[in-house]
């Protein structure tokens, strides 16, 4: 097992990773189909558009990109972290409880009634989808606690079948709506990192950060939830409790990833699983250290996305799971031994 | 990485503001990027085509059009060398994918125009306003009405005969048929058939053996897919239509397979495409190619 975590060591571990961050995000910045100079990039706009090309490709295309793709990979990665510590199921990641359809649904929704202009500053598309994704994972968390019983397993349970049932009613919308759309919707919803204007950037920022400093002031209690409900209510955690609180927020930030991205995939599955791995399952580390690390992989994948087959671009979460699957593999056989256990 | 966020905003402002005012806006284009491969028909047919400077990885016509710098798929253009190309008017359609491009475009101070073109009304606006943006209305007015009277030409020589039943699939497995909320619903319309599909929510649908056989199609479309031989496709067509044989389309050997770049493709070749159907639909009337550039093969006949 690690070391004990001591504040010093805590601290020295989050800003190694987002000494990391940084220097993937700058390095990428750099990478693209183009080749820009960053001295030209200093020399500012020029009054006129497209005199200074360097700088609108560097300024309005690749920074908001790579901020985009570092806020959906931490959200992501943070948010699987928190579900896979309260389901205590090593398989839980952001989509498990119906965020990807009720997403689904939202956007087609969208589609269908035809919906323009923005809602909440942002496109009608990405408003539709957040909403529906929270709409969904509430019926999931009701439906699991009118179901009772052992909480973990019946949100389980009413996450598989809302997840299921919304497909089953967007396989109904896709026969009802026009096929141009729909291609449009579908190829949105595979996940698609692109440029947003920073208003939007900066909204989703202040969200996400905040979602996930939250669940860090709870990422002790996170700890205790781990060792089961029983042992988390005689150490004095009410595990209901945190239960939602950690459930509320994972979700929240998980429906803002989406709403920007579409369904990015494998992020919060794998990254929170090889931090874990390599440095251990405190929650007080995994999460901060997670969600950096995941959004420095987003920011990679999507780098490689945009330039790999440039000028054509691929769907990041091709390169997502291309990388993230061998690269888990290998931390997988290399560390369980060490770790012992995947939680 | 907040505050970085809040300063780059911050310093984005300025910028935003500077950029309001779009140059080229009254004078004539001289660098095009095209995103869409019908569109870029239409900007080389309006005799545009030595001013475009980028075109989609899709646009594959003209010939002159693939030598064109590629800004990435039709599905995901490439902002990034969009805006390296340094062009004063980009024209592309409305869709989500190609929406999202354009806003960013646009606020790098682009000038951009997007186009909805699903219908053969929708392809003559489309020319008007490609003629109107890049100051060749006096090309682009004869070039839609030259569309139209083609179109018109052939409705009217059509509007005599008797509807044949058509039924075409835009592919097999799983069967999926053009319905009748398309542009190609109204080429088969004014070339003198009639789709045998119902009207549906879904504008391409996908359709079971039942539907098929109680269609009563007389004659079955298909619109070719990839690259492969089109003489292969009819022969795998001809192989899998076989199993409906009841159907008088295929009791009387009314299989085609149609190349479809011309009629799924709403651009200038369109006329092309509707006649290359009418000669299917109505041999007797159309035997006498007009000056088509269209070519379909007829292996069965």
């Amino acid at each position: 097992m690690t070391d004990l975590l001591t504040p010093r060591r805590l601290i020295s571990k989050i800003a190694l990773c987002l000494a990391a961050l940084v220097v993937v995000m700058f390095v990428c910045s750099l990478v693209g189909t183009q080749k820009i100079s960053l001295s030209a990039v200093f020399a500012g706009p020029g009054n006129t558009p497209g005199q200074n090309t360097d700088y609108d490709i560097f300024v309005r295309v690749r920074i908001p990109r790579i901020i985009l793709a570092a806020l959906v990979g931490a959200a992501l990665a943070a948010s699987g972290v928190a579900l896979q510590a309260i389901l205590r199921n090593p398989l839980a990641e952001p989509y498990i409880l119906g965020i990807s359809s009720g997403a689904a649904l939202g956007v087609m929704t969208a589609a269908l009634a035809g919906i323009s202009g923005a809602i909440l500053g942002g496109s009608p598309m990405a408003a539709m989808a957040f909403l529906f994704a929270i709409g969904t994972v509430w019926l999931v968390w009701f439906t699991g606690h009118l179901a009772g019983g052992s909480t973990v397993t019946s949100l389980l349970l009413a996450g598989v079948v809302i997840n299921a049932f919304f497909s089953a009613v967007i396989m109904l919308m896709t026969s009802l709506i026009d096929s141009e759309q729909l291609r449009s919707t579908i190829m949105w919803l595979m996940g698609s990192i692109g440029e947003k204007d920073f208003s939007t950037l900066l909204v989703s920022a202040v969200f996400i950060i905040a979602g996930i400093a939250a669940l860090f002031t709870i990422s002790q209690k996170l700890n205790v939830l781990a060792f089961g409900a029983g042992e988390a209510q005689s150490l004095g955690v009410n595990p209901r409790k945190i239960t939602l609180v950690a459930f509320a927020l994972a979700s929240f930030i998980t429906a803002v990833a989406v709403g920007l991205s579409g369904l990015v995939g494998f992020v919060g599955l794998v990254v929170p699983h090889s931090v874990r791995l390599v440095f251990g399952p405190d929650h007080r580390q995994l999460l901060p250290t997670s969600a950096l690390l995941g959004a420095a992989f987003v920011v990679i994948c999507d780098t490689i996305a945009r330039t790999i087959i440039s000028p054509a671009q691929l769907p990041v979460g091709v390169i997502t799971a291309i990388i993230g699957g061998p690269v888990f593999l290998l931390l997988l056989s290399r560390y369980s031994k060490k770790v012992g256990t995947l939680r | 990485m907040l505050i970085a966020v809040i300063l780059l905003a911050i310093s984005q402002l300025p910028l935003i503001y500077c950029y309001v005012e779009k140059p080229g806006a009254n004078g004539s284009p001289q660098r095009i990027v095209s995103l869409s491969p019908n569109l870029t028909e239409i900007i080389f047919a309006l005799g545009l085509g030595d001013k475009v400077v980028g075109v989609s990885n899709n646009c594959d016509w003209p010939i002159e059009a693939t030598q064109k710098p590629k800004m990435g798929t039709f599905w995901q253009p490439n902002t990034e060398a969009i805006i390296a190309a340094k062009p004063d008017l980009v024209v592309c359609e409305s869709f989500l994918q190609h929406k999202e491009v354009a806003e960013t475009l646009k606020r790098a101070g682009l000038r951009v125009i997007s186009l909805r073109i699903e219908s053969i009304e929708e392809l003559y606006n489309a020319i008007t306003q490609i003629g109107q943006a890049a100051s060749c209305k006096d090309k682009a007015e004869p070039l839609a009405a030259k569309i139209k009277s083609e179109l018109d030409q052939i409705r009217a020589k059509a509007s005599s005969a008797k509807k044949v039943k058509v039924l075409w699939a835009v592919q097999t497995e799983p069967m999926r048929v053009v319905g009748v909320k398309t542009f190609v619903n109204e080429i088969i319309d004014l070339a003198g058939g009639q789709n045998v599909i119902a009207p549906t929510g879904d504008q391409y649908p996908s359709i079971g053996t039942e539907t098929i056989l109680t269609s009563g199609a007389e004659i079955i479309i298909q619109s070719a897919m990839g690259t492969e031989d089109i003489a292969k496709q009819q022969e795998t067509a001809e192989k899998f239509w076989n199993r409906f044989a009841n159907l008088p389309a295929v009791k009387d050997k009314k299989v085609y397979v149609i190349e479809a770049d011309t009629v799924l493709r709403l651009g200038p070749r369109l006329p092309g495409g509707a006649m290359a159907v009418a000669k299917l639909l109505h041999p007797e009337l159309f035997s006498q190619p007009k000056n088509l550039n269209q070519e379909t093969k007829r292996t069965n006949d």
